[in-house]
């Protein structure tokens, strides 16, 4: 009796060793940033240098977008709002602490979000986040927010990847901590290096399947390629369709399409002649041939886009088609004042692999509407310090975001980042219509009015919606196939 | 009317000697291969838009990465255009702009080097610091510095590449210059009261002339590869103009799977480049020069 006891003993407790085991986090997790912001990369995810890749790993959002992009809990279990949607009140998550120790509560909220509106900070998420007037702190665990206006997905604009949750006071040291809720601690920040985040064992989701994850800073595209097929990077989330043949025939990778809402484009000043003139705007944009582009940059796997920003699966998306057409391109740009076309030149950078390719395909596209497009590559570091939004004619992208985000922050006339300087008294109101109106269709109506307005007068070509081609080492597991922010990062196993 | 005569013999002489130095450097199996490589490569280039089969613009979802097949001989690219097309031209862009970059490096380095050596002192010392500081910047952040600053054009590009390859030879045509002022003519000269420009003209360019010729054919094959290089790092020429290097760039991660994009630029640019170093070397021996110290044996 005494043996079986023994015997049993032993193998219960080799039970719980091994299951402990298998659930403690091991391995380390390699991935890349492209050091677009330079010396201006930090930690603080409501500025413009925000280190996404280490942020979306470390601090926690209110709301997120479930697999579907639905809003979901996160901080907060639950939400509801009064009859007409102007008081919104959420209830916070118990027993939840930063990495430095101190509680997450009511108070944290408030200062987290009334800091994203803060002018002084100038955040690019200010702009949409202006409808929030009033955080009330009604209990330690509940929060109370007094909108501007009437807004039914008020939810959606939450999960936006750059609202987290900073402990109260820490503004300003957070660029350089790191510190969230989230399922890494930051132990390391070395954005031109390798930043270190360790394994936050105390994760409300449970501990992460990693122990480590490195964040590698590799400026080039292709770099970053050789990196993957060397090991050095266990996953790169922008390869160019063109070259999956070399990792779907190599069983120590796996590739995954995602189609996302991420857009591509040639940003055109509007302040600046001579597109300045709404009729050359839409010449260059109609000279256009946007499905050779899917086909030549993307090998097919993208969306056509008729310069809208909105989301292909976004309920509130202008479906509409816009083939080429140089005959009209030609006829605006003589109404315009320039019977010879126009000559232009655009920067792109190797930090996004398909801006080359799409510039050299759009040179020879719109050079039959008479637009001479000259191509000067530019230094992929500080790309967005020194060419975006700086000169006449750049290159852009964008990750997906809820149709009135994107629309707020890419086109308003206030918006920070505004790229193309865009500025129309009819968009703003068909936006502000639309965050006030209860009624779904005659706010799809407002959002798609202020879609149509950027196809007739937009300064930014956006030829498609890209689909992701994700490609992983085999050895990373239980990577959701949904775009960056979505994902749960605390499931990711490396054997 | 004999003056006419005397003008005609030395043309005939230089006609001579020039093709006795071409005899002597084809008579070795390199020189030969080296220059067939070069006057093959130079043929091609001036030829090449004539017997281009394809316009090196045309884009074509239809034909992208197409295999070498007996409509496209190397194959198409990843936008569906002719490999065969862009490497016969793209030879064309980068022997342009080294031929003309290395005739700027050998124009103002060979005369500056020749006029530091003759005048000696403070202005020699003063020059020789400067060309040594450059010499100490790696010219390819400098080059990127211009181009940021520029634009990568052909007008920028030249003289650029040409400033930053006639630094080395202001150095050995000084060198060369050293060894030629101590001769008794050049005392000659001085005491006849020739300026210095007479006498760098007429009596120190005849005597360090071959020394700088092979340098500078040395840096047009050097320049060749710093300027593929450019174009490699996407700060060459701009695109769609063909060119090796910024080919190589497009393909490199083609190369497991469509190999036949990046090959033919990358042979383009090797056997050219190993056309003017073998070509440089015959040259050298033809004129009996040791390379190893850039100066007359």
């Amino acid at each position: 009796m005494k043996y079986i006891l023994k015997v049993f003993s032993v193998t219960f407790m080799s039970l719980i060793l091994s299951f402990s085991i298998a659930n403690a986090s091991s391995g380390v997790f390699k991935v890349s940033h492209d050091l677009g912001f330079g010396k201006d990369t930090n930690l603080d995810a409501i500025t413009k240098g925000r280190l996404f890749q280490v942020v979306i790993k470390t601090q926690n959002r209110l709301v997120r977008p479930d697999m579907n992009g639905v809003p979901s809990p996160s901080l907060s279990t639950d939400w509801s709002a009064n009859s007409d949607a102007t008081e919104w009140t959420f209830n916070l998550r118990k027993g939840i602490y930063f990495h430095d120790g101190s509680a997450f509560d009511a108070p944290d909220v408030k200062y987290s979000l009334m800091r994203a509106k803060d002018p002084d900070i100038g955040s690019p998420v200010r702009k949409s986040l202006n409808v929030v007037e009033e955080i009330e702190v009604v209990d330690q665990h509940t929060v109370k927010m007094k909108l501007s206006t009437s807004f039914a997905d008020f939810p959606l604009l939450l999960t936006d990847y750059r609202l987290r949750m900073i402990p109260e006071g820490s503004g300003d040291t957070i660029g350089q901590t790191g510190v969230g809720t989230g399922p890494f601690i930051v132990d390391k920040f070395d954005p031109e290096g390798t930043t270190i985040l360790k394994a936050n064992p105390d994760y409300w989701e449970g501990a992460p399947g990693v122990a480590e994850v490195h964040v590698i800073a590799i400026p080039d595209a292709q770099a970053r390629i050789q990196a993957l097929l060397t090991g050095q990077i266990d996953m790169n989330r922008y390869v160019p369709f063109n070259q999956k043949k070399i990792f779907d025939s190599n069983s120590k990778f796996k590739t995954t399409v995602i189609p996302t809402g991420n857009w591509r484009g040639v940003v055109m000043r509007t302040d600046t002649a001579p597109f300045d003139n709404p009729k050359v705007r839409k010449a260059f944009r109609l000279a256009v041939d946007r499905q050779e582009l899917v086909d030549l940059v993307m090998g097919g796997a993208a969306t056509v886009s008729c310069d809208t920003p909105v989301m292909p699966s976004d309920q509130y998306r202008l479906q509409m088609d816009c083939p080429q057409n140089i005959s009209k391109a030609k006829n605006l740009l003589r109404e315009a004042g320039f019977p010879n076309g126009i000559e232009l030149t655009v920067y792109p950078a190797t930090l996004e692999p398909t801006w080359p390719t799409i510039a050299e395909v759009v040179q020879q596209q719109v050079a039959k509407a008479g637009i001479k497009v000259n191509i000067e590559m530019v230094p992929s570091k500080g790309y967005w310090n020194e060419v975006w939004m700086k000169k006449p004619v750049s290159m852009t992208r964008w990750n997906q975001r809820p149709a009135d985000t994107i629309l707020h922050e890419a086109y308003h006339s206030g918006a920070k980042w505004n790229e193309s300087y865009f500025k129309n008294a009819d968009f703003d109101k068909n936006l502000a219509d639309a965050r006030s109106e209860l009624d779904f269709n005659k706010r799809k109506k407002a959002y798609q009015n202020a879609q149509m307005t950027l196809w007739e007068q937009s300064g930014t070509m956006i030829p498609y919606h890209v689909s992701r081609l994700v490609v992983t080492s085999s050895k990373v597991k239980n990577l959701d196939a949904v775009d960056h922010f979505s994902i749960q990062w605390h499931k990711v196993k490396v054997d | 009317m004999e003056t006419n005569l005397i003008t005609e013999d030395k043309q005939k002489n230089k006609l001579e000697k020039a093709f006795e130095i071409l005899k002597t450097m084809a008579s070795k199996p390199s020189g030969l291969i080296g220059l067939s490589i070069v006057l093959f490569h130079v043929v091609l280039a001036l030829l090449s838009p004539y017997i281009a089969p394809y316009d090196y613009k045309a884009i074509s979802p239809n034909t992208m990465l197409l295999a070498p097949s007996a409509e496209h001989w190397f194959g198409t690219d990843s936008l569906g255009r002719d490999v065969f097309t862009r490497t016969i031209l793209g030879g064309r862009t980068a022997l342009t702009v080294t031929f003309f970059g290395s005739l700027i490096a050998l124009l103002w380095g060979g005369l500056l080097g020749i006029f530091c050596g003759l005048v000696g002192g403070k202005i020699d010392d003063v020059v020789m610091r400067v060309v040594d500081a450059f010499l100490s910047i790696p010219w390819i952040l400098a080059m990127l510095l211009i181009v940021s600053l520029l634009g990568t054009s052909t007008e920028v590009l030249i003289p650029a590449l040409g400033f930053f390859y006639g630094k080395g030879i202001v150095r050995v045509a000084r060198a060369a210059t050293h060894d030629v002022i101590a001769k008794d003519f050049i005392v000659s000269a001085r005491a006849r009261g020739h300026s210095n420009m007479s006498i760098i003209w007429n009596e120190i360019i005849p005597n360090v002339r071959d020394a700088i010729l092979v340098e500078g054919a040395m840096r047009w094959s050097w320049m060749l590869l710093g300027f593929s290089s450019l174009s490699f790092l996407g700060f060459g020429v701009s695109p769609p103009t063909p060119d090796w290097g910024l080919m190589i760039s497009n393909a490199r991660g083609l190369m497991s799977f469509a190999y036949w994009s990046v090959i033919a630029p990358i042979v383009g640019l090797s056997s050219l480049i190993i056309g003017i170093n073998l070509t440089a070397d015959a040259f050298a021996k033809a004129l009996g020069i040791d390379r190893s110290t850039k100066a007359p044996v």
